[in-house]
């Protein structure tokens, strides 16, 4: 068994919504036999004994994978195992929740597959051991984890920006982030101050509320005088200490505060000794101006029986299976150290006594859970003076998430009448007592913190648009873009040629993948987004959000790039693509071509409202649509009409330059789907149709779609098209626009199938006079010349095209077409390089196309009306 | 707006001269008095010392032969004290002509704390009736530092007198170095003058550079360049310098190749990765301490690690970028300035060492120093000149031949303002990178050739960016002009007009003090404030009690300007707290002076009724223009404060035919008067009646609780509350409870 090309789906993929491994696995004819699986499958049920009998090895292993990592503690539960056009070789695909631990599930689970077909052993428990060892490593911390889950609960999306507990909740300009029970609130001059524990009672005092008296000591001597003057007991502490290091409480003695000193001086040079209050350690949790949590927090403890030593009552405490060994659980194991010893000391014992029956043992002075205290919920039971002087508290030292620690007889009485006081105010404090005390019901903590980071009516999302489809997803991401940015929105913007946001590119390259998406998302200057979403980074990593306000799916046609990466027909290619319609917010909308039998069907699946466009108003679908009161978007007497119910929106042809008064059928097309997907954005009118009438389709404004430019007397149309959609597009276009003779330049790509590439020269035979081929860049894996005869192949018995060249690289063959144009001639270029090849022919020629519209408009023959529409937008 | 209100002392006769071989005589401090805010001296916070000269009485300063020369001598400054001559020379006129220990003693001390870099200093020396016994008020803005330098004027006065050596230098020093240590740091001082040229007062949180700006809930804090908004998380960011890297480039900000290394054999390999030459830091260290540019040998690289990796808790490997290193800070948004980093090298001349010609051509230099005030560090071999040096050939003791270029310093300070030159684009990239890091104040470290041109052209980055930037670099450049650094900062935390004052009403005078105070706050609280009180019952946030001993005083009212949750602020101040404590405000809105000559009852010291006004006048004086003082129009030392207020005046009064009163509404002044028995609110010849005077009190015959009525009503006014409002509020029983 062979596994390979693994990949981890970050996002909502062509297989499920959920974050996945997946990775191709093949077989050999022997290790397939039902003999062979179903001695696995025995060896496999040895462990996994809830396992049903795998339908072949891929299964076996993919159903591994899953219960590995269910048996580590993850959450897991979606699988799939496809089988593809190769004989014995399956896509598996395997739920994850932390990339790292589905990883190495997935190689663990190779191992175990495979020893155990070869009757060898494998060690399971091992291998969870790893897997939980790694993910406990690898998730969210508690704290980090409960704010994470309120903000799902609340529908927003959140991102981890590394490894530890800082995590971005929102998108772009509305995004917030959160590093544990930290905010981008929380003010580090705030965290300076609460860490200088004496300037902290300083305001505390001020602010009129109960601190207990103290000062910094220089020397033992000093501490002993310190407490003399306070009184007794005291508390000695280092003055910057956390986790309660270095603090000894409730000290009588000149030898014991002395002692402490000492201690304390280990953590800290500066030491303080203030009063000891009497009473319980309490801890409130103040977010904003509002007390959301409060706890009871006692130290580690035993009562005596009067038979067992104290060793023994801890081991019995410590037996307690609730009791674990790190942060997990509710509660703790009790540590026995030279702390405890010394602590039992204090009260005249050691580990062997055997204290009286009903005899309080405290085995440390400090409460913290990690150590083996306990946390008894108290929120209900806080007096209204009690809280509001938290909050007086968080609000002087200037948190906006503050742990106030408490010590007082009882939270139902105001501090001052029970001689109780604040003794510690802590920025970023661990919210685990609240969220699983040991005692007592959890608060809802996690969704106070993001109540207080995101408004009643705030999601943290910004409009997110993707849009997917053969050809025209380029002008219609940068339409709805320009439209978007009508409205005052920066939008970020992504596409085969780069990342752009609010005008100003920030990548370059093909950027129509997750990554880009991304790093979109990541940009705090973004109000809106707007993604090209290709088929490559679908594949790759699957979505780079985990849902969309509007998905544009323009046209599968009859599919491109097929015969890579298992996807054979156009129909899954169009499940692919369907991702983005599967994955509209169920306030959202599918903006879906109704007259593409592919796109039309996505309908089914979209989560959210679906708009139909289609040129043609009385298609089937859109008439049925129209009548069950949806909204349709179609052409009809020469404008755009946008329809719902009795709701009608007409946006006239000649009112939007770039369709050349809607001559240029793709680009209607292109309009239509802008228009509704704006539309679901309930964006003002008035601004789109002035959008609507400033798009340009100039080579800077949409590069390599249908750029119109002019050289001695020629038109000149420059476009990325790429496959046989495209070029029905183009040649319709074309013929919309007269000519004396039309010249194409074209290459094709290496790793197109065969028919995609001669099918694009036979539709181009039967429209241009003169075809120049070019040899591309990089041949994908092709020999030399056989991307040529292909096209060439094409050209066999065409029925206008007179003159064939050959060229060796594309900017000859572009030269070559320039030469020979004459005043009246068109000629398109499909580029391949885009940038290069249109600086290219920036160069050689005359000029910028005046207004296309008014240029076509004076030259108009009445012969070369459009001649029906074959139904497809152009142009990738 | 110092208005300094007291005669010089006169000068007294002369006595005759006497021989002073033995030098018998002592001066002793009495008493010392600090007083922290506006007092009846100035506004700013002063010393107030008694000091009795004793037998000095007798022996003025031309009776002392040579005293006058060898004063002068230790401190030549003192040519420039014009004191009450009022010309440069003054002073040492009047020590010619005769003048006593206290008033040389003022002088003194101000010389002195000028030469600590305490300027501006207030002074006065004024008699007391006892015989040699004087006030000597000097100004403290550091009292510790101002009480050390009266000290000192002493022993040196005295070792001047009876012809002592005095160790001036030694005794200079002491007093520099405890001023140093209460100094705010040269990036928070910036700042703090900057709110000052606002009208923003501010207040010390400790004894470092915490401080606040504004009062109660419209306060703001810095610490150095920190704000009170900026992120704790955004610092945590940019102290992590490998997730600053990849969160600036993934929103297309220029930034370094590179990545963290976790053994010198892996920063090799990274580094022929990446492309030589590198750079090799700390992922999280500070102050370029372990920084090493331009590596471009695998010994190198090691050496280089073996240092970096002691700094930090990692070690990046990144790509060097040509170009200098620049700084920009980036407030709110903008980019406020910029500065520009030099090479430092020298020029062999054959004959001395690299670390000679270091001293001879760069520290040499009177912009290098080690202090705050050099704009430029002394140029040391620290371990990256080690490299420099020896990637050269060279060792810190080599001669270098005559005319050789030696490379000391690849990024040397950065202090050549640069903020004129820094490209639009460049700019925006810069502010982006702190607006991704989440910094509201963040200065960002980049290396360009050319700060004027766009980044992209000149494959430049951004290396860094810091939370809490220094500011002396923009402060105090090496070349070229300062930046008005701080007043961005002040800028961007006060918007607008605002001037983090919350309405703050101050009361002083006799006996209806306390009630007043309360009943103001009361209206305050019932128009919907989160209202503080401090008055002799206690300290009050609304109804909730801070302390329930006197709050009458300074520090009862500085609670409630230092609580964050205090929107509006009563302050009762009486005789002793303006005396002895001074106010604990710079200025206020509302200032209102009630039974002033029965304030004569408080307080011995206020039996003349001119120095009676003279204490009370304070709370007056320190009305803002934009606010109001409220005065009794039939209060005769009242009435002699309405030419005192800077701002609005609006008087009360029993009898609305007073002719005060009538005067003042003749210049369409507003009051609050009583009528044929009705309360009426009246601006110049308009009123609006608040109702029959028995509707607010027992009956016209209390005339106290009356004259209170009308000053919390007059008060309320100057709020602008309204009438109708006032009228409610005033008839309430909790404000019917404070008048008896």
């Amino acid at each position: 068994m062979e596994v390979s090309r693994v990949r981890a789906l970050r996002g909502p993929n062509r297989w499920s919504q959920r974050a996945a491994i997946e990775a191709i696995v093949q077989c050999s004819a022997a290790e397939s036999s039902a003999k062979a699986l179903k001695a696995l499958a025995s060896e496999l049920r040895v462990h996994f004994p809830e396992l049903d009998s795998p339908r072949n090895l891929a299964h076996a292993l993919a159903v591994t994978v899953l219960h590995l990592q269910i048996r580590a503690g993850c959450a897991v539960s979606f699988l799939h195992v496809a089988t593809t056009s190769e004989h014995d070789t399956y896509q598996v695909v395997i739920e994850y929740r932390e990339e790292a631990v589905g990883l190495l599930a997935l190689e663990l689970a190779h191992q175990a597959c495979t020893a155990l077909a070869q009757g060898k052993n494998f060690d399971f428990s091992s291998a969870v051991d790893r897997l939980r060892d790694l993910d406990e490593d690898q998730r969210l911390g508690p704290s980090t984890a409960s704010i994470v889950r309120a903000a799902s609960a609340r529908g927003i999306p959140f991102t981890r920006l590394t490894e530890g507990s800082l995590v971005r909740f929102g998108w772009g300009s509305r995004a917030r982030r959160i590093q544990a029970a930290e905010t981008s609130e929380s003010s580090a001059i705030a965290e300076s101050i609460a860490q200088d524990k004496e300037l902290t009672k300083t305001l505390l005092e001020t602010a009129g509320i109960s601190v207990p008296k103290g000062r910094q000591v220089i020397n033992a001597e000093d501490a002993w005088n310190a407490a003399l003057e306070i009184g007794l007991p005291v508390v000695v502490k280092p003055r910057d200490g956390n986790q309660g290091k270095g603090v000894a409480v409730n000290l009588t003695a000149r030898e014991q505060v002395m002692t402490a000193y000492a201690a304390a001086t280990e953590v800290r040079r500066d030491v303080l000794v203030e009063q000891f209050l009497p009473g319980h350690d309490f801890r409130l949790l103040v977010v904003g101006d509002r007390l959301v949590a409060a706890a009871r927090r006692d130290p580690p403890q035993v009562t005596g029986d009067g038979i067992t030593s104290v060793q023994g009552l801890i081991e019995r405490v410590n037996s307690d299976p609730r009791r674990g060994g790190g942060h997990a659980t509710s509660l703790t194991k009790i540590t026995t150290d030279a702390t405890t010893l010394a602590t039992l000391l204090e009260q005249g014992l050691t580990l062997a006594d055997v204290p009286a029956a009903g005899q309080r043992v405290v085995l440390r002075n400090n409460c913290n859970l990690s150590t083996g205290g306990t946390a008894t919920d108290v929120t209900d039971q806080v007096h209204p003076a009690l809280a509001e002087c938290a909050i007086d508290a968080a609000q002087m030292v200037g948190l906006d998430v503050c742990g106030i620690d408490v010590v007082c007889q009882t939270v139902t009485q105001p501090l001052e009448a029970q001689g109780g006081g604040i003794v510690e105010v802590n920025a970023a404090p661990g919210l685990r007592m609240h969220l699983d005390p040991s005692y007592g019901s959890a608060q809802p903590v996690g969704e106070a913190i993001i109540d207080a980071l995101f408004g009643a009516d705030d999601n943290g999302r910004i409009p997110l648009v993707a849009v997917t489809g053969n050809n025209g997803k380029t002008t219609t991401v940068r339409l709805i873009a320009h439209l978007l940015a009508q409205v005052g929105h920066r939008v970020g913007m992504t596409g085969t040629d780069g990342v752009w946001v609010n005008g100003r590119r920030i990548d370059t390259g093909d950027c129509s993948g997750p990554r880009s998406a991304r790093s979109v998302l990541a940009h705090p200057d973004v109000d809106a987004a707007v993604f090209e979403t290709a088929r490559g980074g679908l594949l790759r990593e699957g979505l780079a959000f985990d849902r969309c306000d509007v998905a544009v799916v323009t046209n599968i046609g009859r599919g491109d790039h097929l015969g890579m990466n298992f996807i054979e027909t156009a129909a899954q290619l169009a499940e692919v693509k369907g991702t983005i319609v599967r994955n509209v917010a169920p306030t959202g909308m599918g903006v879906l071509n109704a007259a593409d039998p592919l796109v039309a069907e996505m309908a089914q699946t979209c989560p959210g409202s679906v708009t139909f466009f289609a040129r043609d108003r009385h298609h089937p679908l859109m008439a049925a649509h129209r009548v069950r009161g949806n909204r349709v978007v179609f052409e009809d007497g020469g404008a755009i009409v946008a329809v719902q119910g009795n709701v009608e929106h007409r946006f006239a042809l000649r009112d939007i330059p770039f369709t050349n008064e809607g001559q240029l059928g793709f680009q209607v097309e292109n309009a239509m789907a802008a228009i509704a997907a704006v539309w679901a954005l309930g964006l003002d009118w008035t601004r789109v149709r002035a959008g609507l009438q400033s798009f340009s389709t100039d080579a800077a404004g949409v590069p390599g779609r249908f750029n119109v430019s002019y050289h001695r007397g020629a038109t000149v149309i420059a476009d990325y098209g790429h496959n046989p959609d495209a070029m029905i597009a183009l040649v319709e276009a074309v013929e919309s626009i007269p000519a004396r003779r039309r010249s194409v330049v074209i290459s094709g790509a290496g790793d197109r199938r065969d028919i995609d590439l001669s099918d694009q020269t036979r539709i181009l035979g039967q429209a241009f006079d003169d075809v120049v081929l070019y040899q591309d860049a990089c041949q994908r894996g092709r020999a030399d010349g056989e991307v040529l005869a292909l096209l060439r192949q094409g050209l066999d018995g065409a029925r206008r095209t007179r003159r064939v060249d050959e060229i060796q690289g594309e900017f000859r063959a572009i030269d070559t077409a320039l030469r020979r144009l004459r005043p009246g001639d068109l000629c398109l270029i499909l580029v391949d390089q885009v940038e290069q090849a249109l600086a290219h022919i920036a160069a050689r020629i005359d000029g910028l196309a005046p207004a296309l519209a008014s240029q076509l408009r004076t030259n108009r023959h009445p012969d070369t009306r459009l001649r029906g529409s074959a139904g497809l937008a152009q142009a990738a | 707006m110092a208005r300094f209100r007291h005669q010089d002392i006169q000068a007294l006769t002369l006595q005759p001269t006497a021989r002073m071989n033995q030098f018998p005589h002592s001066i002793t401090f009495i008493s010392e008095t600090v007083l922290r805010g506006p007092n009846v001296w100035t506004y700013f916070p002063v010393l107030e010392t008694q000091v009795d000269i004793g037998s000095l009485e007798d022996f003025p300063s031309n009776r002392i032969p040579g005293f006058a020369e060898r004063l002068s001598a230790w401190l030549p400054g003192l040519i420039e004290h014009r004191c009450s001559p009022g010309v440069r020379g003054g002073f040492l006129q009047r020590l010619d002509e005769g003048t006593w220990p206290a008033h040389i003693l003022e002088h003194v001390s101000l010389e002195l704390l000028g030469l600590v870099g305490l300027q501006s200093g207030f002074g006065r020396a004024r008699e007391t009736e006892k015989r040699g016994v004087y006030r000597v008020i000097i100004s403290a803005q550091q009292e510790t530092v101002s009480r050390l330098a009266l000290q000192i004027s002493r022993d040196l006065v005295l070792a001047a007198m009876a012809d002592r050596s005095f160790d001036l230098e030694a005794a200079v020093d002491t007093l520099r170095d405890l001023a140093e240590s209460k100094w705010l740091g040269p990036s928070t001082a910036a700042i703090a003058t900057a709110a000052e040229d606002r009208g923003i007062p501010m207040m010390r949180l400790n004894e470092g550079n915490l401080v606040q700006f504004g009062y109660g809930c419209k306060q703001r804090r810095i610490w150095t360049a920190e704000t009170d908004r900026t992120s704790a998380i955004a610092e945590g960011v940019s102290r992590d310098k490998e997730l600053t890297r990849r969160l600036l480039a993934q929103c297309g900000v220029p930034v370094p190749e590179g990545r963290i290394v976790a053994t010198p054999d892996e920063a090799w390999e990274a580094a022929q990765e990446i492309g030589l030459p590198v750079v090799i830091k700390p992922t999280d260290g500070n102050h370029g301490r372990g920084v090493f540019t331009h590596l471009a040998s695998q010994d190198e690289i090691i050496a280089a690690w073996k240092i970096a990796v002691q700094e930090g808790s990692a070690v990046l490997v990144e790509r060097f970028i040509v170009g200098n290193e620049h700084r920009i800070l980036v407030v709110g948004g903008k980019v406020v300035a910029a500065a520009r980093g030099q090479i430092a090298s020298v020029t062999g001349d054959g004959q001395s060492t690299v670390l000679a010609l270091i001293e001879s051509q760069l520290n040499s230099d009177p912009r290098r120093g080690t202090t705050e005030d050099h704009p430029l560090n002394r140029v040391r071999i620290d371990s990256a000149a080690q490299i420099e040096l020896s990637r050269q050939g060279l060792t810190p003791d080599a001669i270098p031949a005559a005319g050789q270029e030696v490379l000391i310093q690849r990024n040397g300070n950065v202090a050549f303002d640069v903020t004129d030159q820094v490209h639009p684009e460049v700019a925006e990239q810069v502010c982006l990178a702190a607006r991704i890091v989440g910094l509201d104040i963040a200065g960002i470290d980049l290396v360009a050739q050319d700060i004027s041109r766009p980044l992209a052209d000149q494959g430049a980055a951004i290396v860094e960016v810091n939370a809490g930037p220094g500011l002396l670099m923009h402060l105090k450049p090496a070349d070229g002009f300062a930046q008005p650094v701080g007043k961005a900062i002040i800028d961007h935390l006060f918007t607008g007009e605002s001037s983090g004052r919350i309405p703050l009403v101050g009361v002083t005078g006799g006996r209806g003090r306390c009630a007043v105070a309360q009943g103001v706050a009361e209206l305050l609280r019932e128009d919907g404030r989160r209202t503080g009180l401090a008055c002799a019952k206690g300290v009050w946030i609304n109804q909730r009690p801070l302390q329930t001993e006197d709050g009458a005083n300074w520090k009862g009212a500085r609670r409630l300007l230092l609580n964050t949750r205090v929107e509006a602020a009563v302050i009762e101040n009486d005789s002793h707290t303006i005396l002895n404590e001074g106010l604990a405000y710079d200025r206020c809105q509302v200032g209102i002076v009630i039974d002033a000559t029965d304030a004569a009852l408080d307080h011995p010291d206020l039996a003349d009724p001119e120095a009676n006004l003279r204490v009370l006048r304070t709370q007056i004086d320190v009305v803002l223009p934009s606010g109001a003082a409220i005065l009794d129009a039939m209060d005769p030392v009242a009435v002699e404060m309405i030419a005192l207020c800077d701002g609005e005046v609006l008087l009360y009064s029993m009898d609305a035919a007073a002719h005060v009163l009538l005067e003042h509404l003749k210049r369409s002044g507003r009051a609050a008067a009583v009528r044929d028995d009705l309360i009426a609110l009246v601006h110049g010849t308009h009123e609006v009646v608040l109702g029959p005077v028995t509707d607010f009190v027992e009956s016209a015959h209390e005339v106290h609780a009356l004259n209170r009525v009308l000053a919390i009503a007059a008060a309320g006014w100057a709020l602008g509350i309204a009438p109708a409002q006032l009228r409610g509020s005033l008839k309430t029983r909790v404000i019917q409870e404070f008048l008896v």
